[in-house]
């Protein structure tokens, strides 16, 4: 009878096909805080200040200066001003929480309240495994990375750009990406934001996996929209978030900010900035369309004094993590940090620090979305095949975490304590038999092998054995079932719209 | 702390030492006064720029390279030396003597990256060269003005996206056109960027960071002037 329960429990999990099913996480902690009521109120009033008398520069985007004009903040020039009561009428129209669309119907997320999802690494234009060292991102390590997160049960959402494949011109890279996430996951995912065209191009290929009917209903396409730090956004951004908001599709509104150089060398300053920063990217969206799904976003690292590159992990980062969260809550909106950072080459030592260093007061923050979860190396500019299973334990470790701590009758063992007794062990237990399989979190990768074995099996450190992992991972993954329509009509609008570019055509609307 | 000094009971060898240190402390003013009191001893313009400004500002230059000195203390640096070049600028060009080199940076179009440019031209203009600074998102067409107009020795190129990265061929391209290309040196960089890019471009060199572009410009003007010179 107990046998025949375990077994029925196995094949749920989905592990006989091979890809695992994606393990949601609902955060039942308490949130860590490291600011009080004044606190928050005090970076409020700072971010309003800023607002309302230094301003924020929107470069080449008039667009954008004549919304902002016609609803009531001060323009002149490029520079644009708000007062708190405009600018907080429109954020407050903000969704405080809202869903969006994944092709598999169980991997619909939602984005907000309790919720944490992770996506993995976005942007690096190199990729680096234990094999070959650093090299060039191509498309094939695009599709590598998006098969990885369809076999990772702690990510989420299939992120955005995993890598940039840059063996495929520039103009059409972002139809091979959109393609790959929606036919080698079926996960969430990311629209480009490089241009408006090709934020347009995201929402054709939504409207042609959903049905514009249902795209519209609710967002299946999220952009990540940075602000140019300090005070500054440019037309790209602006741009693309426009295309977004008005199809009623959603974005992360994340201010960039290597404090030191992008902002001063000051939490409280470079918090109040990042608000103003953030806030003021949220009005926009919603000066466009009232309701638009969105995310406060931060991105904050400071500046190495020595050298000028970013740090990660360090201890003004994690307390500005934390305030940056409660600065969402404050506004009811759903909140974007950390990941697995680190500015460190390789998964050695240090990115291990680093990134647990990210990640635990990203989890202890509440963090809604965090990009960045599994794979970052070299402050972005690498996605690691290693570093990408390395973290996704951590992942794992954290999806158990936020469970907190079960006081259920059965938890606290009774029949244990009474069949054991003083002095004898627990592992025969019938209370151990019912529980031992899920009660501490299963390592995946670390291996706690004692030093002879260790060496006697050839002196695997987490490096190498990772290594074999994402190989095993490859080889295991399934490809997610698609309709052959859906599939065709996918296809045939990006040989389209790849010709169009090819032909520098600009982009025609395709019907539909 | 600066104990009082007086300058003028100081040899010009000793000068260039206190230049050397006030540089590397930040001390704009008290550069400014050791440049004068050298020029008080006519003592050539361009020794006091070679001597005493650039030799003192290698020093600030190893040592960022070396991890000793921060970002701010290099831009007060810079900017000390900037003061003392402002005295020598108008001198130096009377008396004919070579300029240490001009550089024309900017970021390329589509590209708003500019925390690593920006620290190019600090350490470029604390090498004692001119620097004119486009700022972002700069296309071929302000490139090429910028060179028309200021005739530099050098044009730097920053790009930290590989979506901006193709534009830097486009500007090079556009300084063929324009029959600009032969006079001037190109550098790029950008973390994305690697010398089989460089080439690829046509550029005359790649460089990883600040330290490594002072090293290649001095290079390059150094080869420069040996050619004028021979020719
Ligand atoms: C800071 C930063 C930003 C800031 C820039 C602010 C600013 N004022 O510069 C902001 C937030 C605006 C930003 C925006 C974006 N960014 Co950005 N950004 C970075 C980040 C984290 C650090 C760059 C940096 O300043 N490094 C520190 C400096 C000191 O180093 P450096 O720039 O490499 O410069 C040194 C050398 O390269 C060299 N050098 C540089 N220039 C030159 C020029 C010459 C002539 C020479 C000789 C040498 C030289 O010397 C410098 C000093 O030693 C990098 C990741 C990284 N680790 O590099 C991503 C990164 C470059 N960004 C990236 C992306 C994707 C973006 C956005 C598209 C994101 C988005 N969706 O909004 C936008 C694009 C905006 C635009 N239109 O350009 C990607 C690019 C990857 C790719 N695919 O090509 C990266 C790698 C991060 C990532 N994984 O996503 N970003």
């Amino acid at each position: 009878m107990k046998r025949r329960e375990r077994r029925s429990r196995r094949r749920d999990t989905g592990s006989a096909r091979g890809v695992p099913a994606v393990i949601p996480i609902i955060n039942k902690l308490p949130f860590t805080e490291v600011l009080d009521d004044n606190g928050v109120q005090a970076i409020h009033q700072a971010s309003m200040r800023l607002l309302k008398e230094t301003g924020i520069l929107v470069i080449d985007y008039p667009p954008a200066l004549e919304t902002f004009r016609k609803h009531g903040a001060k323009v002149d020039g490029e520079m644009v001003w708000i007062d708190e009561d405009t600018l907080m009428h429109f954020v407050q129209q903000a969704p405080a929480t809202f869903s969006q669309l994944a092709r598999n119907p169980t991997n619909t997320l939602t984005i907000g309240g309790r919720n944490t999802i992770f996506a993995p690494v976005y942007g690096p234009p190199f990729v680096a495994d234990l094999d070959r060292g650093r090299r060039e991102a191509t498309l094939q390590d695009f599709h590598n990375f998006a098969k990885l997160t369809q076999m990772t049960p702690y990510l989420h959402a299939a992120g955005g750009t995993l890598v940039e494949p840059q063996d495929i011109p520039v103009a059409e890279r972002h139809l091979d990406m959109l393609l790959a996430h929606i036919t080698l996951t079926d996960k969430a995912f990311m629209g480009s934001v490089t241009s408006a065209d090709n934020a347009r191009d995201s929402v054709t290929m939504a409207q042609i996996l959903f049905g514009a009917d249902a795209i519209r209903q609710t967002p299946a396409v999220l952009g990540l929209i940075n602000a140019s730090s300090p005070l500054r956004f440019d037309d790209r951004m602006l741009g693309a978030l426009e295309v977004y908001a008005r199809a009623g599709q959603a974005a992360i509104i994340t201010p960039f900010i290597i404090a030191g150089a992008m902002s001063p060398v000051t939490m409280a300053a470079t918090l109040a900035q990042q608000n103003a920063e953030a806030l003021f990217g949220i009005c926009y969206a919603q000066m466009l369309n009232p309701g638009t799904p969105v995310i406060y976003g931060s991105f904050l690292a400071n500046i190495d004094m020595r050298s000028g590159a970013p740090c990660f992990g360090t201890p003004e980062n994690t307390l500005a993590l934390y305030a940056g969260a409660q600065l969402a809550r404050y506004y009811n909106l759903p909140y974007r940090s950390g990941g697995n950072f680190t500015a460190s080459r390789i998964p050695d030592a240090q990115a291990g620090y680093e990134s647990a260093s990210t990640l635990w007061p990203t989890v202890q923050a509440g963090t809604n979305y965090v990009l960045h979860a599994a794979g970052w190396l070299e402050g972005g500019l690498i996605s690691g095949y290693e570093k990408f299973v390395l973290d996704s334990e951590m992942l794992g470790i954290m999806a158990r975490y936020v469970q907190g701590i079960s006081l259920e009758e059965d938890d606290f063992a009774w029949d244990a304590f009474a069949e054991v007794g003083p002095g004898n062990h627990f592992l025969g237990s019938a209370h151990t038999m019912r529980h031992y399989e899920t009660a501490f979190y299963q390592h995946q990768v670390f291996s706690m092998d004692n030093y002879e074995k260790w060496e006697e099996e050839g002196k695997e450190d987490s490096y190498k054995k990772a290594n074999a992992v994402w190989k095993q991972m490859l080889k295991n993954y399934q490809a997610p079932p698609i309709d052959p329509a859906v599939a065709e009509a996918l296809n045939a609008f990006v040989e389209h719209r790849r010709a169009e570019i090819r032909a520098g055509k600009p982009r025609s609307d395709w019907p539909g | 702390m600066t104990e009082e000094l007086d300058l003028t009971t100081l040899s010009v060898e000793e000068l260039y030492e206190v230049m050397g240190d006030d540089l590397y402390d930040g001390y704009k003013e008290e550069v400014v006064e050791g440049v004068k009191e050298a020029l008080s001893r006519n003592v050539a313009p361009y020794d006091v720029l070679t001597s005493g400004l650039v030799a003192g500002m290698e020093i600030v230059g190893n040592d960022f390279r070396d991890g000793v000195l921060f970002v701010p203390e290099v831009l007060m640096a810079a900017n000390a030396m900037k003061a003392g070049m402002a005295v020598l600028r108008p001198l130096l060009a009377e008396t004919g003597a070579p300029s240490v080199g001009k550089m024309v940076i900017g970021t390329v179009k589509g590209d708003i990256h500019d925390i690593g440019k920006n620290l190019v031209a600090m350490m470029m203009e604390g090498a004692g060269f001119d620097v004119i600074n486009l700022g972002i998102n700069q296309s071929a067409e302000n490139f090429i003005a910028a060179v028309k107009e200021h005739q530099p020795t050098f044009v730097g190129m920053s790009a930290l996206l590989t979506t901006t990265m193709p534009y830097m061929k486009v500007i090079i391209d556009a300084l063929k056109e324009e029959g600009l290309r032969d006079q001037v040196t190109v550098l790029v960089g950008g973390a994305p960027l690697n010398e089989a890019f460089a080439e690829a471009i046509e550029a005359d060199a790649y460089c990883r960071d600040a330290a490594v572009a002072v090293e290649t410009a001095k290079k390059f003007a150094a080869i420069r002037r040996q050619r004028a010179a021979a020719s």
